[in-house]
């Protein structure tokens, strides 16, 4: 082939023969793609290998990309507030209905509260292991078609730990998996590895709701003699221990060819701050259910204050 | 105009302008980890570090060693999450495959560049649900990937634009 030398597009070109002569190009290329191969396979075969490896460069990288996020988060701000603008009016009518629902809603609430108290007073039911949380902000993404998490700029000097429920205002995303000193890493619920013990709220059937990478869940092992409807609230069944019962995971949103797939609450696209919650459960290890709140775990963790 | 030159042709300045394409590569490959909270964009997210690969390789291949690559694409494997190896690969294997074909792109319009550049994507992002199917051993679905493609391809002449727009302005032509 004849050396090129001259500009093309929309640069200047090197002659190849300069490329051809280093003796060091031909062996390095093909050695690094066999070590990527060798690591693919290493990777797969033990997969907490790349572990710490992993840990310690996010916990690295989590300031700079906390920085580098921010102008987009400011973009994103200024656009919203644009948008918010725009829809004053509109906004302004739908909160006012809103806002009288809801006042009835708390009175009923408020109602219901008193009489659940009472009822636990009767029952001497023992309470829940209160919460604490944390709010942390997401800094980067795994973007492509293949992985969802995100890395969130909080880790264990927040009071992040493994195992941890992962939520925004209307439900649950996800849970940490990783955890640094100052990042952690949350598997979403639609990441293929997925898998969250759930309950139909209507009729309690049991099932586990399956990321498949799509924007929604699937619903395995459900009963077929009881079919689940279009618009059925799935809750976290609480089994396992990973997640606290009831928190809310999303609706059935369609049934596709026999597997219903759920809509999950939480705009998981677009997530830009979580809230980490501490529900007071072990690392996802499986907790006697009778004494769960008098763990050694659980009670100076109940005791910490809840955070921003 | 006159800082560009000066910039160019001291030592210093000239040495440093050839990290360019590692660190356009680097920032393209970060650029790929932005949480843009626009609905869908998790899914379709560009493949940017592989605009800068396909550019540098075609115009500087002398200026974009393998090793670099390989770095950026651990460095890229360890930050997303996904499985370290995957990203050093593609990378490593699209730029072998563009320094191959190479000649075919120089000296010509910016349409065959471009083509170029859309089978070198369509390949990679072939070649990447491949691999995931392997790894995750069970048959995903690519609808995801086309149009990840389509839209990598789009933006293609964008940062090729201005890849090469600081290419002239700060390597200067080779």
């Amino acid at each position: 082939m004849p050396p090129l030398t001259e500009a093309g597009g929309g640069g200047a070109v090197t002659p190849l023969s300069m490329l051809r002569r280093s003796a060091a190009h031909r062996v390095v290329a093909p050695l690094l793609v066999v070590v990527s191969v060798l690591m693919i396979i290493l990777g797969k075969v033990d997969q907490v290998m790349f572990e710490s490896v992993r840990i310690s460069v996010t916990d690295y990288a989590a300031p700079f990309l906390d920085m580098v996020s921010r102008p987009f988060m400011v973009i994103d701000q200024f656009a919203e507030r644009v948008e918010a603008m725009v829809d004053l009016y509109q906004d302004n009518l739908r909160l006012t209905e809103e806002n009288r629902r809801l006042l009835h809603w708390q009175q009923a609430a408020l109602a219901l509260a008193d009489e659940n108290r009472e009822l636990r007073d009767l029952l001497k039911l023992v309470p829940d292991a209160s919460r604490s949380f944390v709010s942390a902000r997401v800094i980067a993404s795994s973007g492509g078609a293949y992985l969802r998490n995100v890395m969130v700029n909080a880790g264990s000097d927040s009071g992040v730990e493994r195992g941890q429920a992962a939520v925004v205002g209307e439900g649950l995303i996800g849970r940490v998996y990783e955890v640094g000193v100052r990042a952690a890493r949350i598997l979403l619920i639609t990441d293929l590895n997925s898998r969250v013990p759930v309950i139909v709220e209507r009729s309690r059937q049991r099932a586990i709701l399956a990321g498949d990478n799509s924007q929604s869940p699937s619903l395995w092992y459900l009963d077929p003699a009881a079919p689940v409807k279009i618009g059925d609230r799935i809750v976290t069944s609480g089994e396992g221990g990973i997640f606290p019962p009831g928190l809310p995971v999303g609706v059935v949103g369609q049934v596709e060819s026999g597997i219903p797939r759920v809509q999950p609450y939480a705009p998981l696209a677009q997530v830009e701050y979580v809230r980490i919650v501490d529900y007071g459960l072990a690392d996802g290890l499986p907790m006697p259910l009778a004494v769960p709140h008098i763990s050694p775990r659980a009670a100076p963790r109940a005791a910490k204050t809840s955070r921003h | 105009m006159g800082t560009r030159r000066a910039l160019a042709t001291s030592p210093i300045g000239a040495r440093a302008a050839c990290l360019l394409p590692v660190a356009t590569t680097l920032v393209a490959a970060l650029l790929s980890l932005e949480p843009i909270p626009l609905p869908g964009y998790a899914v379709l997210t560009p493949a940017f570090a592989l605009m800068a690969v396909y550019h540098w390789t075609v115009y500087r291949p002398d200026l974009l060693p393998p090793i670099a690559l390989f770095g950026i694409g651990i460095g890229y494997d360890l930050l997303c999450g996904g499985p370290p190896g995957v990203t050093p690969l593609l990378l490593l294997l699209s730029r072998a495959a563009v320094l191959r074909a190479r000649r075919w792109f120089v000296n010509r319009t910016f349409a065959f560049v471009w083509a170029g550049f859309a089978v070198l994507t369509v390949a990679a992002i072939f070649a990447l649900w491949a691999l995931e199917c392997l790894l995750g051993w069970q048959l995903l679905s690519a609808n995801g990937s086309i149009f990840r493609a389509a839209l990598t391809i789009a933006l293609f002449p964008i940062a090729s634009f201005m890849l090469g727009r600081t290419q002239h302005a700060l390597i200067g032509p080779g």
